[in-house]
């Protein structure tokens, strides 16, 4: 089901080494990056006492909680306690996991289990994100002539194909927009749409 | 309905010697509006409608209770202690649980992530075994016998060295440590944290000290300890639940947590909620 799937971002904005805040529905999540490249997403809470692991470290293939430096291999798993480093962690100490995959520079998550379906967009380019502060339904206002098929809006901007792919995240939402036209152009022409819904917003 | 045992504790709702006339400092306590003012010379501390909480006057701070007082506030004998330096820290304020603050004062095994090169520093991240105890007489929670290495552990302290410290609970939202005194190796610098329970996801946190030093200026002692609070505000503002969990749900302690486990333990059995989330969630 594609609609399981929810964009969390370019995948220009996640470099290898990084985590990030993110969402899937109502959770919170952290997603993240390790040096080789592998990509995952989890509830933005570490199982020892709840600190956002959206707040630590990447070292190599693990993601480090930054209150007591809990370590966490990609599959979720707790691989050491910094407190205790003669112990080997229970197994039952473990990052709940969301599926993260990534497709033509978007990251998209879901629940771990859900089958891989999303949009087609390729011969688009990645160009960046922008956050809006309204709700799904004031988009209408600021993209007059687009097409919403799921989560992803389609029109053209100048004559060139445009494609913005929404993540609702409740009281604001983030545009993550691609093109085929001119970068900075749609750049500039994503500034111009948050102002305009956000405008309709205010009115 | 907050718990009758919760309002007939005593909390930190003011420092002392900045109490003014009314409005004077305009706050809240357990939910409720408060002020606290001078009136002829004398500390009061009022709700809304006008009606006087019992108060006391101790460590520099103004305590108050909201219902009838359970027991005097605790001793900390080393406050009169000749030789011994009062350092008042300010206030800070905190968005989280007011136990959650006094859960984190009690940890040692985030030094060297949240307190990096100050506090702690990796490699050595070891907790070894301390003792911990609920204390039947006192009705305190006590962690001894606790050591860490630590890179600086005061402001006076230059280079790493093994620091012993001794932990207590001495009230539902107030804690005492005493550690090894750089200055002085047969004495304990003993440091405190008082919590002004706001709401149950609001407090003010106010740090106090009580050390032999004499050689720091005392901006350099303020201005260290309130580098440590705001490190640990970064962590409290960002835990999941914002309540501290008293049933043992989604987290999961070790060893290290055993100061922790005793606290929880002991705010269950007296029944202090307030801040406490009981549900595992
Ligand atoms: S809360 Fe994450 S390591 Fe302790
Ligand atoms: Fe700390």
């Amino acid at each position: 089901m594609s609609g399981m799937w929810v964009a969390n971002g370019l995948s220009q904005d996640l470099p290898l080494g990084v985590v990030m805040a993110g969402s899937w529905q109502g959770a919170e999540l952290a997603i993240w990056r390790s040096a080789t490249g592998r990509l995952s997403a989890w509830n933005d809470r570490c199982p020892h006492r709840g600190m956002r692991l959206s707040h630590g470290f990447v070292r190599g293939e693990t993601l480090s909680c930054i209150y007591h430096g809990w370590t966490y291999g990609t599959d979720g798993a707790c691989s050491k306690i910094p407190a205790h480093p003669a112990m080997v962690p229970p197994a039952a100490i473990k990052a709940e996991v969301y599926a993260c995959v990534e497709a033509d520079g978007v990251i998209w998550v879901a629940p771990a289990g859900t089958e891989v379906v999303l949009p087609d967009l390729s011969g688009l380019v990645a160009v960046r994100s922008v956050t809006v502060q309204a709700d799904v339904a004031a988009l209408t206002r600021g993209l007059p002539g687009f097409v919403q098929h799921g989560a992803v809006w389609r029109g053209q901007v100048e004559g060139a194909a445009v494609a913005l792919v929404v993540q609702d995240r409740g009281a604001s939402v983030t545009l993550h927009g691609l093109g085929a036209g001119d970068r900075v152009r749609l750049s500039r022409w994503l500034d111009g749409v948050r102002r305009l819904v956000e405008e309709g917003v205010l009115a | 309905m907050i718990a009758q045992a919760v309002l007939n504790e005593w909390y930190p709702v003011a420092m002392a010697a900045q109490v003014g006339a009314w409005p004077g400092r305009q706050t809240q306590l357990l939910g409720s509006d408060i002020a606290v003012f001078l009136d002829a010379g004398e500390i009061v501390v009022q709700r809304a409608d006008g009606s006087a909480l019992a108060v006391c006057l101790r460590y520099g701070h103004v305590w108050a209770c909201l219902g009838t007082p359970a027991h005097d506030l605790f001793p900390i004998p080393e406050a009169d202690q000749p030789g011994r330096r009062l350092v008042d820290c300010g206030v800070v304020r905190v968005k989280c649980s007011p136990l959650r603050a006094v859960e984190n004062f009690l940890d040692i095994a985030h030094f060297p992530f949240v307190h990096t090169d100050v506090l702690g520093a990796e490699p050595h991240t070891e907790v070894g075994r301390y003792e911990v105890q609920i204390r039947e007489d006192s009705d305190e929670v006590w962690a001894t016998k606790v050591h860490f290495y630590q890179p600086q552990a005061a402001k006076s302290a230059s280079g790493g060295i093994v620091t012993e410290y001794m932990y207590r609970v001495a009230a539902p939202t107030a804690a005492v440590l005493y550690k090894t005194c750089p200055n002085k190796p047969d004495a304990w610098d003993v440091i405190g944290i008082f919590v002004q329970p706001l709401t149950e996801e609001l407090c003010e946190v106010w740090p106090w000290m009580a050390l032999f030093d004499d050689a720091t200026p005392q901006a350099d002692l303020i201005q260290f300890q309130q580098m440590i609070f705001l490190q640990d505000r970064s962590i409290l503002e960002n835990q999941i639940p914002r309540l501290l969990p008293l049933d043992p749900g989604k987290e999961i302690p070790t060893q290290a947590d055993m100061t922790s486990i005793a606290y929880r333990r002991w705010l269950k059995r007296k029944g202090l909620t307030y801040g406490a989330q009981m549900v595992a969630a």
